[in-house]
């Protein structure tokens, strides 16, 4: 079943972009939409139990190498398994449009199948393949579909015309998460040697190890100050784009950290550096945050700051870190996307996401727009009852109850950091929903308030975000009933 | 005088030679000098070669590298059908020049003592050397071929120096021999690290490593392009093994001398070789200056060579390093033929106006970068990086990690212009004569070479030692 669900959104992928030409776009977003429902499907069907493994497949691959055809979900992979499936699906969605390029589907749709991918992977190279293969579609989503309207950090090449913002921050992603991804390679060869197998749940990295793929997926995930490709390439990447690499590619980092990390033996090596890392993050993209007047830039300086509790919760090591990194993963995930696609609503209306050139008083030109907007935004911010605050609440209490990783200096320290991260997060958020949401009605000629496609979109990740977080038993009952009888 | 010839050796390398000496008589008595006049009777013998050598049955490592120059002079005699009607390319000689040099290719890895390795060594470099120079009336040509031939006259001189103190340490020129000489403890250290290091220099220059790479670039740009596919594969598959064969053959006892110098030139060498690629506008150069880089990558296992993959490695990656750059040489041979230029901004939108020159390029660019869905290009990175790790030379392992991040960089700017959209008007490709179909014909069959390895990498890694 996981074969066929990484087939199909594959195969369709790799079909709407030969195909480019002769497939509408309307028809190219609907069967996009489909082949990722059927995929989200199957990766709902195939849970057997938080047990072991479910829908295992493990064939011989290459073997002088001792790799193999290994995919299965775990308890861990599969709330990621099912995000990604879901946000993949919503893009498909919102590319249901007459204009829509069908090659942009089909990017989508690889990029997609490629994260699913990661996830499953149950054997070490096999992943490390996945992984690498979204990079490329990713480029050309950024590149070819990109907008920049910043002119400061374009120019790097002055014969491409106007897309130079979009290229240049293409290339930046890129590189950044190459660089990364050559040091996890280099740290999966020292990890396979020395562990001798190249099985995901045996692998146990020696120190060496552990700091390059620590290293690597740091990139990706991205951890300060390895941070700085993140708002470029957010920023200037279509909706979709920003959407997919917030929700779904920054977890491949934070999945990497959680199963690498999670259960080796050295991790009282990078512990103490990943956490107080992560909790420097919350409070710098904080600060960051506080100076953006560009929505999406905002948006994507906050995402490193939530990744920042993630980082924080992986560094414990306890069972409670654990769980909160899953949550605040697939929370972040939800909330985030319905931030960026918010954020793409009002780009397709002013054709800018500027905070002072949209205007004030959205809540009276386009209530409902404005009205997701502000449950997205206060989501992010942590507002108890919905997804974004059990994420938090649980990292904060992973670093509270210190775990046998972390000295209690360290712990309390990046706890303190976090808690002013938060009153900072609050802080920049109510700017930004005063900026745009609040005050006087500016008019503009493109008020209008929500479509048909963006209610269909913004409504399933409200109401996923708002479940989440008034029944996080849902997935916190998965890991330990413990905490699922403490978020309740 | 009786010489005794191990004919499991010379075998194919005797086919190969005959089959040159048939393509030059073809040429001179066949009034029309047709390109097929002496390429067929170049490719039967490579064919009949390469049965040969699979019926032999030759030790595993000679027989991988064998398999490797065999095939890959196959695929240049093939692909320089290109060049049929270029009036200025004779192709008797062309085909003479390249199979003597294939000659001296498989005599040089099946070598097992120093002195038929200097002969092979300069049965490879002078055909080599006139090949680069061989377009008539074209002054880039001679420049470079001038280059390269002192450049190769210098590094021989200096094997040829490092090997008569080798001999005067050991009494003589047999790889088993030296080693069991070199066992001995009376034998003068310092004489020894000075011959090791001399050998191995010449050696290192074939394959271009640094700091004998400069002459790499000037002449794959001066040569004809197909000829700077035959250079950039088969000369350096001889040269990797031979070195491997001299160091793990006949200098194992002097592996303190070599070990620190081979690692170093390697981190050099791949260093050097992708910073200079970043910097080229033209994709001829780029490949020129990343074959030096692909170099660093063959030579690092070398530092490894006593571990259980030290020796496989090396073979797994030349294997598909040299498919790749052919394919990609090729690939840009036809290109030039037919477009004229082979400067980045001319292939612009290549894979979308002309997807069956433009894929297999970029197929070829992702499998030399190591980078998904060209799977076979990662796992082979993967193949080098883990017996270098393995001897716990894990600075070099890192080296190379970071440079396959920087050749990524320029890899990854080819195949990014190759799929840009076209600018300017429509491309229509022209509909070429049948010589440029036939070398089209291999630049496909290459690429679905690298597809199916890459779909099945055990294909290849279960099968070469």
């Amino acid at each position: 079943m996981i074969v066929a669900a990484l087939l199909v959104p594959f195969v369709v992928g790799f079909v709407l972009i030969v195909g480019r030409a002769h497939v509408p776009g309307r028809t190219a977003a609907w069967l996009g939409a489909t082949a990722m429902t059927a995929s989200l499907v199957l990766y709902a069907l195939v849970w057997e139990g938080a047990e072991g493994v479910s829908g295992e497949i493990d064939e011989s691959w290459i073997e002088p190498l001792g790799a193999r055809l290994h995919l299965g979900v775990t308890l861990v992979s599969w709330p990621f398994v099912l995000m990604t499936a879901f946000i993949g699906l919503l893009c498909c969605l919102w590319l249901l449009a007459d204009d829509t390029p069908p090659a942009l589907v089909g990017l989508v749709l690889v990029v997609s199948a490629s994260s699913l991918g990661v996830f499953s992977s149950l054997d070490v190279l096999l992943l490390f393949v996945f992984f690498e293969l979204a990079l490329i579609p990713m480029w050309f989503v950024i590149a070819l579909w990109g907008a920049s309207d910043d002119s400061s950090h374009g120019g790097a090449d002055p014969g491409l015309g106007p897309r130079n913002g979009a290229r240049s921050a293409a290339t930046k992603f890129l590189l950044f998460t190459v660089s990364g991804s050559a040091l996890l390679l280099v740290g999966i060869v020292v990890a396979a040697l020395e562990g001798g197998t190249l099985e995901l749940f045996e692998l146990r990295p020696t120190a060496t190890a552990l700091v390059l793929i620590v290293l690597g997926f740091a990139v990706k995930t991205p951890i300060v100050p390895l941070h700085t490709w993140l708002p470029d390439a957010h920023s200037s990447a279509p909706t979709v784009g920003s959407v997919l690499l917030a929700a779904v590619f920054l977890k491949l980092g934070t999945y990497g950290l959680l199963v690498f990390v999670g259960p080796s033996d050295h991790i009282d090596v990078v512990g103490p550096y990943l956490a107080i890392a992560g909790a420097f993050g919350i409070v710098w993209s904080a600060l960051a945050c506080y100076a953006q007047d560009d929505l999406k830039r905002l948006v994507a300086y906050s995402s490193i700051g939530h990744m920042g509790f993630v980082v924080l919760a992986i560094s414990t090591g306890t069972n409670a870190g654990v769980a909160a990194a899953v949550f605040g993963s697939v929370a972040h995930g939800l909330v985030t996307g319905l931030l960026f696609f918010t954020a793409g609503s009002m780009k397709d209306r002013f054709g800018t996401t500027s905070m002072s050139a949209i205007g004030r008083g959205l809540y009276g030109r386009a209530p409902w727009l404005a009205a997701t907007f502000v449950l997205a935004a206060v989501a992010s911010l942590g507002l108890p009852g919905l997804a974004g605050f059990w994420g938090e609440l649980l990292s904060l209490r992973a670093a509270y109850e210190v775990g046998d990783v972390l000295t209690k200096p360290v712990a309390w320290t990046a706890l303190g950091l976090a808690l002013l991260g938060v009153a900072l997060t609050t802080a920049y958020f109510v700017r930004a929903i005063r900026l745009v949401a609040q005050g006087e009605p500016v008019a503009h000629d493109a008020d209008r308030d929500l479509g048909r496609r963006e209610v269909v979109v913004l409504g399933a990740l409200v109401a996923a975000v708002v479940v989440l977080g008034l029944a996080p038993q849902l997935l916190l009952d998965l890991f330990d009933t413990t905490y699922g009888s403490y978020a309740r | 005088m009786n010489i005794p010839v191990d004919w499991t050796v010379a075998g194919p390398a005797t086919i190969v030679m005959a089959g040159a000496l048939v393509g030059l008589l073809v040429d001179a008595f066949f009034t029309r000098r047709t390109w097929l006049g002496s390429g067929l009777p170049a490719t039967i013998a490579l064919v009949a070669a390469g049965a040969e050598l699979v019926r032999a049955d030759s030790a595993p490592y000679p027989f991988a590298f064998s398999l490797v120059i065999v095939l890959g002079s196959l695929f240049v005699v093939v692909a320089s059908n290109v060049m049929n009607f270029e009036n200025a390319m004779p192709p008797g000689e062309y085909h003479f020049l390249l199979l003597g040099a294939s000659a001296g290719a498989l005599l040089m890895v099946a070598a097992t003592d120093l002195v038929t390795l200097v002969v092979a060594l300069e049965l490879l470099s002078l055909p080599s050397i006139a090949l680069v120079g061989l377009r008539q009336g074209d002054e880039r040509a001679i420049r470079s071929a001038w280059t390269f031939f002192l450049a190769s006259v210098v590094s021989t001189a200096i094997t040829l120096m490092g090997i008569s103190l080798l001999y005067g340490v050991t009494g003589s020129l047999d790889y088993v021999v030296v080693r069991d000489a070199l066992a001995d403890p009376d034998v003068p250290d310092s004489v020894v690290a000075v011959a090791v290091v001399l050998t191995v220099v010449g050696l290192l220059f074939k394959l271009g490593a640094v700091p004998f790479h400069v002459w790499i670039p000037d002449t794959y740009g001066g040569a004809s392009v197909m000829v700077a596919g035959f250079l950039s594969a088969v000369s350096k598959a001889a040269a990797l093994g031979a070195l491997l064969a001299v160091l793990a053959v006949a200098l194992p006892e002097a592996r303190e001398s070599w070990q620190p110098v081979v690692a170093v030139v390697a981190a050099a060498t791949m260093t050097i070789g992708n910073v200079g690629a970043l910097r080229q506008g033209d994709a001829i150069g780029l490949f020129a200056w990343s074959s030096i880089a692909q170099a660093g990558f063959l030579l690092a296992p070398a530092v490894a060579i006593f571990t259980v993959d030290g020796l496989t490695a090396p073979v797994q990656y030349i294997a598909v390093y040299a498919l790749a750059n052919l394919v990609a040489f090729a690939a840009l041979a036809v290109v030039l033929r037919l477009r004229g230029s082979t400067r980045l901004e001319d292939l612009r939108g290549m894979a979308r106006d002309d997807p069956w020159m433009g894929v297999p390029l970029v197929f070829a660019a992702l499998t030399l970068a190591g980078f998904p869905p060209a799977v076979i290009g990662l796992v082979t990175k993967y193949v080098v990086i883990r017996p270098v790790v393995d001897a716990d030379h894990i600075w070099l392992a890192v080296v190379m990690g970071v440079n396959v991040m920087i050749g990524l960089a320029y890899y990854l700017r080819l195949v990014v212009t190759l799929c840009d959209r076209p600018d300017g008007e429509q491309y229509h490709s022209p509909s070429p004569p049948v010589s440029v179909r036939i070398a089209k014909s291999t630049v496909l069959l290459g690429t679905a070479a690298l597809l199916a390895l890459s779909a099945w990498p055990d294909l290849l890694l279960s099968h070469l030692p």
